[in-house]
């Protein structure tokens, strides 16, 4: 929503540092929303370290049934701390901060089975691109042409940056055709990520999945 | 999708700052809301989160959400 690429999610995902001040100081949050756990795994640091995200609907006045998700570490991500130093922060005209992952970190945690996360992939690159095509900085090229979804951007970006999209082709061989004007070429291409990232994220859930469904069960067996 | 191929009213939200979507949204999300809409959120059987018996509609933490009224002709 901050970024642009607005997604009707009706939730609100939280990275948490997992050391065990955070964690209290999370819970007492929670609890002033009334947040109530909803569904399996239960909330503990250990399981947010392994890569679960715990799941709470709040009940408080104004919030009632808002879903807040709380994880710790995302796929092919860096661990917190890295994450935290490259951030955005964003305040209101009353000074309340907003810290946000930063959008290569958003776009890379979004890369999932899920096919509505896609679309917005798309567009926060295409978004950022905009903001900031006047004044690119090396890490920026390098987001753009490893992660832009569209034909006609990725055309945009390596007629202007041809020697950086020479470098980063053998990571992401469509660079090598992103400027030849087959964009069907290039969607197929696009569409063959996606599979693999998804099939990558499916590869990464399966074992938490196993875990989940053991979870399921001691909670019914112990409810 | 470039800036220039996009429909006006994405340019126009684009062209707000964040801060400013951050309010539109919240302005949104009260008329949503004020309309009956749930904050439930919609079943994803694509995501590994979900599982059919927690997130059923209409189950222990369902409630009634914005339902079609009138379609119009196109």
């Amino acid at each position: 929503m901050f970024y642009g690429a607005a997604q009707v999610s009706k939730d609100i995902d939280l990275v948490l540092f997992p050391d065990s001040t955070n964690y209290k100081n999370l819970e007492t949050a929670l609890q002033s929303l009334g947040a109530k756990r909803i569904a399996v795994p239960p909330f503990s640091p250990a399981v947010l370290e392994r890569g679960h995200a715990v799941h709470f609907r709040c009940s408080a006045p104004g919030v009632e049934h808002l879903r807040v998700d709380v994880m710790s570490k995302l796929r092919d991500l860096p661990d917190f701390a890295a994450l935290w130093d490259r951030r955005t922060v964003i305040a209101d005209e009353a000074g309340e901060e907003f810290h946000l992952l930063s959008i290569p970190d958003l776009v890379a945690a979004k890369k999932t089975q899920r096919m509505k996360d896609w679309p917005i992939i798309e567009l926060l690159v295409a978004i950022h691109y905009r903001e900031n095509a006047d004044r690119p900085r090396p890490p920026w090229i390098d987001f753009w042409l490893a992660d832009a979804r569209t034909p006609e951007l990725l055309e945009k970006l390596v007629q202007r940056f041809p020697d950086q999209a020479r470098k980063l082709s053998s990571g992401r061989p469509l660079l090598s055709m992103a400027g030849s004007g087959n964009f069907e070429a290039v969607r197929e291409a696009l569409d063959a990520e996606v599979r693999a990232e998804q099939a990558k994220d499916r590869a990464y859930w399966a074992p938490l999945k196993a875990e989940l469904e053991a979870f399921r069960h001691d909670e019914r067996r112990n409810p | 999708m470039l800036y220039e191929d996009m429909p006006d009213e994405w340019k126009e939200w684009l062209d707000l700052t964040p801060i400013q979507r951050f309010r539109e949204s919240e302005k949104l999300f009260a008329q949503y809301l004020a309309m009956g809409g749930s904050l439930d959120p919609d079943p994803d059987p694509t995501s590994p989160f979900y599982d059919e018996d927690e997130w059923r509609p209409g189950a222990a933490y369902g409630r009634a959400g914005l339902r079609v009224l009138r379609r119009g002709a196109s």
